[in-house]
């Protein structure tokens, strides 16, 4: 067994030093080094320095794919293979609202225009667009907008449960689903664990008041964000039935009370 | 620990000051020669986790994975030695940095594990139910030792899948289009998480896709989970990813996985591996 070690590493030694000589003579250092052909692989050229993806107008000129070839279709085309065709998810898997996971991954407008944009930042075409998508489908409460409990409030506000599927699945009859604003939002001044991909929400009833137009604004946010700010990273709380009516009237009171953890003064810490 | 500087140092001298030479190097070296080039939160949010990559455990379970890939094993009672993971049958110096890749005898771009499972069940004869094939997860499981100790072979190497073959190109742009496509309850995407530096979910800062000195850590598993205790693969992180998401369950080794794989690992292009890394 060492001997055998001991031959491998002699001849890594030489593979090693003939690719380093190679290397270091033949090939310019900015270039990204070809992989060295074998019999099993066809002979190709190098690969191009190092370059971003190729736009998606690349691939559209090429003729109608057969079904299967990858190499025929768009990007977009292929994704969208891998997910419904290919056997990419369970799509038959159901879900806690009803349906199955085919519609979970099946996208709706505001879904499929903010994911054109790719990496990019939003354009006026695609915002005004969504925006008027996200206007078309608000639905206001019918009682007319309330603030409920701010310690219901701050549960949901806490609570990542709800939703998930696929492993482990979130059981909604044994634990109610949560907002976890959380995850993205400061709210409590005196919660350090909160996340920052969302703007801070700190005092946020005590600097702004319970007026009609700021409460009927910050429902329309929760309820649908695309409202306000098309393509934004926050989910439809309202619109995709993560939250009810009445567990909206429940964050917003946590978000407006003037009781709530939310609006009150940072606490020096004690140990 | 004295055998793989053995096999790396020859590697490190052949290659005098090209980038490969980084292989000498500890994964936690590795690591502090990129927090010292970007100002990162993500790198450097767990000073514990940088102190404790010496004694990684998943050390441990890329040694239990040597022993498993030098052992005549299976049905056909043979070693995985004749198993090529693209860069000729048994090379694993830079093999995993350097996938996923088109294989010929599949005509198919696959990751480690999906090759790994392949030369398993041709190999070594196991089948697809077999429990060293069929358990995925955990640093118990066959494929999680065998994973680790293919992977540590590429510490300190610069990602780089070939993109020579026109399926290798397509399944990395379809990952692309993956990357950015937004559904399910909460309307994510991975963009979501993963396009600013800095930011946080909860206590827990976040690696930025373009930002390939980050993001070389954010792909580089296996890495032990600390707040898992265990070992875990790409294919547990996009299945995990996928799941936090609210999307479907992403099937193991679907295309799907491995071409958001392939986006992914090319996103990281040039940058070194960190293998075994260590993650909260």
């Amino acid at each position: 067994m060492l001997n055998q070690k001991n031959i491998l590493i002699v001849g890594l030694i030489v593979v090693v030093l003939v690719l380093g000589i190679y290397w270091t003579t033949v090939v310019d250092e900015d270039e990204v080094v070809a992989p060295t052909p074998t019999e099993d692989r066809p002979a190709v050229p190098p690969p191009a320095p190092v370059t971003p993806p190729a736009p998606p107008e690349d691939r559209t000129a090429v003729a109608p794919p057969a079904d299967d070839d990858y190499t025929a279709m768009t990007p977009q085309a292929l994704a969208e293979h891998l997910v419904f065709k290919a056997s990419g998810f369970k799509l038959d898997e159901a879900t806690q609202e009803g349906t199955t996971v085919n519609e979970r991954q099946t996208q709706d407008g505001i879904q499929k225009a903010c994911s054109a944009l790719g990496s990019k930042t939003i354009d006026g075409d695609t915002a005004a667009k969504v925006n008027a998508m996200a206007r078309e489908s608000l639905v206001k409460p019918e009682g007319g907008i309330t603030l409920g409990d701010w310690k219901k409030g701050q549960a949901l506000a806490r609570s990542g449960y709800g939703f998930r599927v696929g492993h482990r699945d979130d059981d909604h009859s044994t634990r109610e689903p949560g907002g976890n604003c959380y995850a993205c939002h400061q709210m409590d001044p005196n919660e350090i664990a909160f996340g920052t991909l969302g703007p801070s929400l700190t005092g946020y009833g005590k600097t702004r008041g319970t007026s009609d137009a700021i409460l009927n604004y910050a429902y329309e946010v929760i309820y649908n964000p695309h409202s306000y700010f098309p393509c934004t990273y926050m989910p439809r709380f309202g619109h995709n039935k993560v939250l009810t009516q009445e567990q909206i009237s429940h964050v917003m009171a946590y978000l407006f009370d003037p009781e709530s953890p939310v609006n009150q003064e940072v606490k020096p810490l004690s140990f | 620990m004295l055998r793989r500087t053995l096999y790396i140092l020859p590697m490190a001298l052949a290659l005098g000051t090209t980038a490969s030479a980084e292989s000498d190097k500890a994964p936690e070296d590795v690591l502090n020669e990129l927090i010292n080039k970007v100002d990162s939160r993500y790198l450097t949010q767990s000073e514990q986790n940088i102190m404790m990559m010496p004694d990684n455990p998943a050390y441990w379970t890329a040694e239990e994975g040597e022993e498993l890939f030098y052992e005549a094993r299976g049905p056909k009672n043979a070693s995985l030695e004749t198993c090529d993971f693209g860069k000729g049958p048994g090379v694993l110096d830079g093999a995993y940095t350097e996938m996923p890749r088109y294989f010929a005898d599949t005509g198919k771009v696959m990751d480690l594990e999906t090759r790994l499972i392949h030369c398993m069940t041709t190999i070594q004869g196991f089948t697809k139910d077999d429990a060293p094939v069929k358990k995925r997860h955990g640093s118990g499981s066959d494929m999680m030792k065998l994973q680790t100790f293919i992977a540590t072979k590429s510490n300190g190497q610069p990602w780089n899948p070939p993109m020579d073959h026109p399926l290798e190109k397509a399944m990395r742009d379809a990952g692309q289009a993956l990357f950015y496509r937004r559904a399910g309850s909460f309307d994510f995407s991975c963009k979501t998480c993963h396009s600013a530096s800095g930011k946080r979910i909860r206590a827990s800062v976040l690696p930025n896709i373009n930002v390939p000195e980050e993001w070389t850590k954010a792909i580089s598993w296996p890495a032990y989970r600390v707040g898992h205790q265990n070992v875990r693969s790409s294919q547990h992180r996009v299945r995990g990813c996928y799941w936090q998401m609210r999307q479907g369950l992403v099937k193991p080794g679907s295309d799907a996985s491995i071409a958001l794989i392939s986006f992914w690992t090319d996103a990281a292009r040039g940058q070194p591996a960190i293998l075994p890394d260590m993650k909260r």
